[in-house]
């Protein structure tokens, strides 16, 4: 099979997938939508009631509302795509039947999905918070907050297929995930930035690749924040090392899953 | 045309290894159906889904010309939560066929009725069958890979997919798998026994069933 041929049967086979999740998931009664947008509602609306509560406000130049979702995004994005990925082979055996369907092409579809989904979330919030307050969040560069969002999905695919792939091989690898990934939460940088930390704490989160992220997300989302400690190049490290890996494992893992 | 060259696949049990194909060659060529006897548990089902390349030999290669279908059969393939309908629509897509023509098609020949629109998983079996049938008809294939469902649905319909299949048969051919010697033969030109991984040729169904029939009382 040619080069481009293999192309256009593998965008068809994510095309009819993603159209598939899309029906699966959010289902003939449309509570699916209303779990999308419920979820990260609430989950805003509790920390911005803890915010209230022990009188903590957003860092200069930002509101809390806009603080709070330019963290959750990025880092739902990743979270979500990583669990939804990790699922990918396990949940969807009976997919592998047709065999132009590959275990990657159902990883992109959900990543695909997810990313839409989230997307749609952050406009609908921006859009309402904006509604509501009268004002239209000026922002200062569209496209780093666009790259953010991306690296943030990349880096959640490339995880989730190595995790779907070590779950092929090993029960252990579910099991460990949820433990393993629990941290970033608080190090991700949802509740604070990298530049009011102090630096020795500084030093060890930058560590994580979505601290980076969220960063560059909140340099570009808001013209008073610029920060001093995003970088680009460290994030891309992350991401093709774990995209090779994942794609490594995921090919090596192919003749041993076993279609029922 | 399908070709297997020295294909071997091994599942890792509790009890050890289990060699469900032990080096088998053999040629599928366009316009000849091929039947191939195995008890059940032989890896029949294993067989069918190598050929058709949603699993990989562990050793060997499956040299494949032509559209080859899927497995069809009681199991697999199909989303439970999803609709008959739906789930044809992305069948259809995968194989990047016209999708509202599929659908169509699929819908005369299924004879599932109401149940079309609604869930898979509320199908009887037989039912889940026909609809398999009915779309893999519907999406046009040279080679078929069949699984046990000659003998699907009533009279009427065993009679559509036997008057379907002789209008194709110049251009489209079968591999079918099954337990019984009674139903290969309406489809068949060559057969085949799969016992304890080894893949025996027969030229015809007497000789397959008697070494069938032979295996199975040893």
């Amino acid at each position: 099979m040619s080069l481009s041929r293999g192309l256009l049967t593998q965008i068809e086979v994510v095309e009819a997938l993603v159209l598939r999740e899309t029906r699966t998931r959010f289902g003939a009664h449309q509570l699916g939508y209303f779990w999308a947008i419920f979820e990260p509602a609430l989950w805003v609306a509790t920390f911005y009631a803890l915010y209230a509560f022990v009188g903590r406000e957003a860092p200069p130049g930002m509101d809390l509302i806009s603080f709070l979702l330019t963290g959750l995004i990025p880092f739902s994005l990743f979270n979500k795509i990583t669990q939804q990925v990790s699922e990918s082979i396990n949940g969807n055996k009976a997919l592998l039947f047709y065999p132009q369907v590959r275990p990657v092409d159902i990883a992109i579809s959900r990543a695909v999905l997810e990313v839409m989904t989230y997307t749609s979330v952050f406009a609908i919030f921006i859009v309402s918070h904006a509604l509501f307050t009268h004002e239209w969040p000026a922002v200062e560069d569209a496209l780093m907050v666009i790259l953010g969002f991306a690296l943030a999905s990349g880096l959640g695919l490339a995880l989730g297929l190595v995790f779907c792939s070590l779950g092929v091989l090993t029960k252990l690898a579910d099991r460990v995930r949820g433990p393993l990934l629990r941290p970033l939460f608080w190090c991700s940088g949802m509740f604070f930035t990298a530049n009011d930390l102090p630096t020795n704490v500084r030093e060890a989160m930058l560590y994580n690749p979505l601290l980076h992220v969220v960063e560059l997300v909140r340099d570009g989302w808001f013209t008073a924040y610029h920060t001093r400690h995003a970088d680009i190049g460290y994030v891309a490290m992350w991401l093709l090392c774990l995209m090779a890996l994942g794609l490594l494992l995921e090919r090596s893992v192919r003749r041993k899953i076993e279609v029922t | 045309m399908i070709e297997l060259r020295n294909v071997c696949k091994v599942y890792e049990t509790s009890a050890g290894p289990n060699c469900v194909l032990d080096d088998v060659n053999i040629r599928f060529s366009l316009g000849k159906s091929v039947g191939v006897l195995g008890r059940n548990g032989a890896g029949k089902s294993t067989l069918l889904r190598i050929i058709g390349g949603a699993e990989m030999p562990d050793s060997g290669e499956v040299i494949r010309r032509g559209r080859v279908s899927w497995p069809i059969g009681f199991a697999g393939g199909f989303n439970g939560s999803l609709s008959g309908e739906e789930n044809c629509r992305f069948v259809a897509r995968i194989y990047g066929r016209d999708v509202d023509l599929v659908v169509d098609a699929t819908r005369d020949f299924a004879e599932v009725g109401a149940y079309f629109t609604m869930p898979v998983r509320t199908y009887s079996s037989g039912m889940r069958a026909r609809l398999a049938f009915a779309l893999s008809m519907a999406i046009d294939f040279d080679i078929y890979l069949v699984d046990e469902v000659t003998a699907v649905g009533d009279k009427n319909f065993q009679e559509k997919c036997r008057a379907a299949f002789a209008e194709r048969r110049e251009r489209s051919s079968v591999i079918i798998v099954s337990h019984q010697t009674k139903t290969l033969k309406e489809y068949c030109d060559r057969y085949a026994v799969l016992n304890r991984g080894r893949l025996e040729i027969f030229e015809s169904l007497e000789e397959a069933t008697e070494c069938y029939e032979g295996k199975l009382a040893a």
